[in-house]
């Protein structure tokens, strides 16, 4: 196992058509939910175009308030991820393919994560490797029961990564390649938080814009899930930049040597934050 | 990769910079320093100081609650019986989203009690050695479910409605009782498990079925946080810090079971 960054750039590539062989079966919890929702698809033109429009438009906003867009050519970038969403499909088809989509992009970072010697391999601190598989796993479920609600609804699967966020994550697998086992690792524990921030986030946000009760449901069940990956990247990423990593254990007697902000770390702040999430329509199928 | 691709890569770039930053600059700027900082601290210091350290933070934190009054009848009552709720509850005239923050006030109330009287129990050395980070999670966390409880009654008080100062009537009887069973942190951070998952499953239940966007999307702000706390949690316990079943399996989509 190498950290060879054309390696990892390759294998983030092969993994950007997504990935039958790592979908898992759904939950069955979720079958049940999803087959709840058998009501009639969503075919109200109208509504979901004014749907895409509006979220165009609070992207365009958005992107507008930072003072990064007119240097950034953010007009380029507004176009781009405006016409990714597909005004035919439902409002709701657009938030479970969006959210599929991210989730499709964490299990490639996980995968190709799990392949670097310090995260996976030999040398790697177990309870971080098992963390990465267990996380990759999750996110299999998540972006198949997704799936599964957009088929329900008569929509087209996304198998595909949120092909805004690709290129950032092809960028920091590729320093990795460059870099120590220290270093290394806080480049995977940075690149991951940033996902599952955007991911918890978006469906934090989304619980709001969903319009059936079961997708509600669904994305509110996997939200602090996500969350609760933050939390513990947060504390992880603390405990590597302190030059504690043995202290990223769970063995008995680890809670009484650990710093007292560490008590912390994971949640700072009281309400989850909204301002980071993926616009619904980001990620649905063209 | 041609330029045209290269100039929408560069500002997706710099838009999930942008989106980043705020979560990146708390957390570099307060987190990170803070654990760095104590890290070299207990580089540079016994066990026996540090811990003696941690009480005094456990004292400092107990006695705020006390003084501050934001919870007097919670934090007076600490380690002593809360006294029965005997009225309607969710009071009589609150239905729908005002029902629901109601109950989710409660909720938040009895965590506030629960902490408080853990710190407490640990100041009064009850519960053993106190590991520093847990005293440091159990006063920023019973914070946070104070901010919440403020939030819902804010809700309530919005719509003419008076706030919910009491624990949940329903829980606060098991919760009395287990507390009188807890003699060490360990058992503390089990009974938090529970307070907390009970919190969380119920903001999930509800986010699917309350009307208005605004308490959908406090509900929704709040679930994380209550996830976030149980993932740290276990990680005190020596647990796979995630929503797991009572064997240990991690879940990847958190159930709804012990929602009230």
């Amino acid at each position: 196992m190498t950290a060879d960054p054309r390696a990892l750039t390759e294998l983030l590539e092969e993994s950007q058509d997504l990935q039958a062989d790592a979908l898992r079966p759904t939950h069955e919890a979720l079958d049940e939910l999803v087959e709840t929702a058998h009501a009639q698809p969503e075919d109200d033109a109208a509504a979901n175009q004014a749907f895409h429009e509006s979220h165009t438009r609070a992207l365009t906003s958005s992107l507008a308030g930072t003072a990064l867009l007119g240097a950034a050519g953010g007009a380029v970038l507004v176009g781009a991820l405006a016409s990714a969403a597909a005004a035919s499909s439902s409002s709701d088809v657009q938030i479970l393919q969006t959210a599929a989509s991210i989730e499709n992009l964490a299990v490639s970072t996980y995968k190709t994560a799990l392949t670097l010697p310090y995260i996976g391999g030999s040398s790697a601190n177990p309870v971080v490797t098992k963390f990465a598989q267990v996380t990759m796993g999750q996110h299999a479920q998540h972006a198949d029961a997704f799936n599964a609600a957009v088929k329900n609804l008569g929509g087209q699967s996304q198998t595909k990564p949120d092909a805004a966020f690709v290129p950032v994550v092809k960028k920091a697998v590729a320093n990795l390649g460059s870099a120590t086992p220290a270093q290394g690792s806080l480049g995977v524990v940075a690149l991951a938080l940033e996902l599952e921030n955007i991911a918890a986030e978006t469906y934090v946000k989304d619980t709001v814009l969903a319009k059936k009760e079961t997708n509600k449901a669904l994305l509110a069940s996997i939200m602090g899930i996500e969350a609760q990956h933050v939390a513990v990247l947060l504390a992880v990423q603390a405990l590597l930049m302190g030059g504690a990593p043995q202290l990223i254990s769970l063995s008995p007697g680890t809670a009484a040597m650990l710093p007292a902000a560490a008590g912390s770390v994971g949640f700072p702040n009281a309400f989850y934050k909204t301002n980071s999430a993926a616009p619904a329509g980001q990620g649905a199928v063209k | 990769m041609s330029k045209d691709k290269t100039k929408k890569f560069k500002g997706t770039e710099r838009e999930l910079q942008a989106r980043t930053l705020e979560l990146d600059e708390l957390h570099h700027d307060v987190g990170l320093p803070a654990v760095a900082e104590a890290l070299a601290e207990m580089r540079g210091t016994s066990r026996r100081t540090f811990l003696m350290g941690a009480g005094g933070a456990m004292a400092g934190g107990a006695a705020l609650a006390v003084g501050s009054g934001a919870v007097p009848t919670l934090a007076a009552a600490s380690t002593r019986r809360l006294p029965a709720v005997k009225a309607a509850f969710p009071p009589a005239g609150l239905t729908g989203d005002l029902a629901v923050a109601a109950v989710a006030a409660s909720l938040e109330n009895l965590a506030v009690f629960a902490y408080t009287a853990g710190l407490s129990a640990a100041t009064a050395g009850k519960l053993g050695t106190v590991p520093p980070a847990v005293a440091t999670f159990a006063t920023t966390v019973k914070g946070q479910h104070q901010q919440h409880a403020d939030a819902w009654n804010a809700v309530l008080q919005s719509h003419g409605k008076a706030p919910v100062t009491v624990t949940n009537p329903t829980l606060t009887p098991t919760v009395q009782s287990d507390f009188a069973k807890v003699t060490d942190i360990a058992g503390l951070a089990q009974l938090a498990v529970t307070i907390e998952t009970i919190a969380a499953q119920t903001y999930q239940a509800e986010t699917s079925k309350l009307k208005s966007s605004a308490a959908i999307q406090l509900s929704s702000s709040i679930q994380p946080v209550e996830m976030q706390h149980i993932a740290i949690l276990y990680y005190v316990l020596g647990m796979y810090p995630g929503a797991q079943t009572s064997s240990g399996t991690p879940l990847a989509f958190n159930p709804t079971s012990r929602a009230v």
